[in-house]
């Protein structure tokens, strides 16, 4: 398996993920409002963002594999399109997490934010359907005019595309200047002190320590840490796109990924089984069930490892270079 | 101003040429991520700290928070050791960047309204919480910004270095 394969696995996800997720939210709002589908449609489209990142990153590691004459234009065209619908996929996700956050305690989603995701959810699907379409065109030339390499751009795409930003002019944005850079990595570790502040100190208690402290005033602190995940997604994206060979070629980053993918899994188990219902209303010196106290640890276990192989990509960077 | 030549000492003793150059994985970057480790744990147990003082998550009570200044000092701890093992690698880079002292006072100060706030705060069992947060506040907010200045200038090191090892410049 290489990337070129793991993109092609990937990308169905966003894809046809989105749709599906967007269909059962716009299904929601006929008849009597059904709130249970509209959350299931956030958890959907929250899960979605997390794996559009993996997606993003497989499609840079595999352009290597299928750029050459004739095709390099159409690489890029999808690229260009990759480099905006990640982002619109990415808002979509973090306001269906704000949104689910929100009602905790009330029946409905707060009206602004069903609105915002509905706004954000319907540019994505646009944004990423032309995303889809720009990456067929590499491989399939069935879909263009005959004996071209190349595709002239519809109304539709010409509109779209004035918005798509240039690789080239994308990367030197963001590299400009060794400040700017410096500046990103800075927020990157403040992004990783939130979340272990907030985050490990969630699970530590859920573990059975520091039982003097009730666990539901705990569990406020954990949008700071999602501030601090956002901050990291949005810099490490940014570091990736910009730079994708310091990082496609090291192990470290794609194990650093698939832990990522595990903590989603992880907060998943605990949030859509009744673990967090069981522990959110333990008082001060209450015990947690033993499903919670290891949903904890390895959370904890995979947050360090999330680190460790953030600080491993730079020595394994050309760990894969034979292979792709 | 030169160099001096005590650093070139350093760097060619056996642990230095260790830690520089040695393939293992326990090497400079096992060294290395322990700092981050220790970073993690002394600054987010700081931040939590603070933050609570400042208002944030208001329903944690404060006295049982300070159970997390030994997360801290142990965080802090991890830092010193792997601290002095990372400069004894390189200490022509680190000793003559004006950046690295920087970080050190910006760590000091931290450090410092650390053990202030664990005794003026945490340590009268008796206090009420409205005093905590009164006698803790302006404290809280400068520990924010000491620790968040001390990480950027970690960050900056690589960049401001003037010398690689002894005798090379950086970049040349």
């Amino acid at each position: 398996m290489n990337y070129a394969h793991l993109h092609l696995l990937l990308n169905h996800i966003p894809v046809i993920g989105t749709l599906i997720a967007l269909g059962l939210f716009l299904v929601s709002f006929f008849g009597k409002s059904n709130e249970d589908l509209r959350r299931t449609s956030y958890i959907l489209f929250a899960t979605i963002a997390l794996f559009t990142i993996p997606t993003f990153m497989t499609g840079f590691a595999s352009q290597s594999m299928v750029k050459g004459p004739g095709v390099d234009d159409l690489v890029r065209r999808h690229e260009s399109s990759a480099l905006l619908s990640v982002w619109f996929m990415l808002i979509t996700g973090t306001l269906a997490l704000v949104g689910l956050w929100k009602s905790q305690t009330t029946k409905n989603l707060p009206r602004w934010n069903v609105i915002a995701v509905l706004i954000f959810s319907l540019l994505s699907v646009v944004l990423i359907s032309r995303t889809s379409n720009t990456g067929g065109d590499i491989r399939h030339p069935e879909l263009r005019p005959p004996n071209t390499l190349t595709v002239t751009e519809g109304t539709f795409g010409t509109i779209i595309n004035k918005f798509e930003p240039d690789p080239d002019k994308f990367s030197a944005v963001v590299t400009f200047s060794k400040w700017w850079w410096t500046f990103m990595m800075a927020m990157h570790f403040i992004g990783l002190i939130m979340i272990i502040g907030s985050v490990g100190l969630f699970d530590i208690r859920i573990m059975g320590f520091l039982k003097q402290i009730p666990v539901a005033p705990l569990h406020r602190l954990l949008p700071w840490g999602m501030l601090g995940l956002a901050v990291n997604i949005l810099t490490g994206l940014l570091a990736f796109a910009s730079r994708p060979d310091g990082y496609i070629y090291s192990i470290a980053i794609w194990i650093k990924m698939l832990g990522l993918m595990l903590l989603g899994l992880n907060a998943a188990a605990f949030y859509l089984t009744d673990i967090f219902e069981n522990v959110e209303n333990l008082k001060a010196g209450d015990d947690a069930a033993i499903s919670a106290k290891l949903v904890a640890a390895s959370s904890l276990i995979l947050w360090f490892g999330v680190i460790a192989m953030g600080r491993y990509i730079q020595p394994l960077v050309d760990t894969l270079l034979s292979t792709n | 101003m030169a160099v001096p030549v005590i650093f070139n000492t350093i760097e060619q003793s056996g642990i230095s040429v260790w830690l520089r150059e040695s393939q293992s994985i326990f090497g400079f970057y096992f060294i290395l991520l322990f700092h981050t480790f220790g970073m993690s744990l002394v600054v987010g147990a700081n931040m939590v700290v603070d933050l609570r003082i400042l208002g944030v998550a208001s329903k944690i009570p404060l006295q049982p928070l300070k159970r997390l200044f030994g997360i801290m000092w142990a965080g802090f701890g991890l830092n010193a050791v792997t601290g002095v093992l990372l400069l004894t690698a390189y200490p022509t880079k680190e000793l003559t960047n004006p950046d690295f002292y920087l970080k050190l006072t910006f760590i000091g100060l931290a450090v410092y309204t650390m053990r202030k706030m664990s005794i003026e705060v945490f340590g009268d069992a008796s206090m009420s919480e409205a005093a905590m947060i009164a006698k803790g506040k302006m404290m809280a907010g400068w520990s924010l910004f000491f620790w968040f200045s001390a990480v950027c200038c970690g960050r900056l090191l690589s960049e401001t270095s003037r010398y690689f090892i002894y005798g090379h410049p950086a970049g040349g």
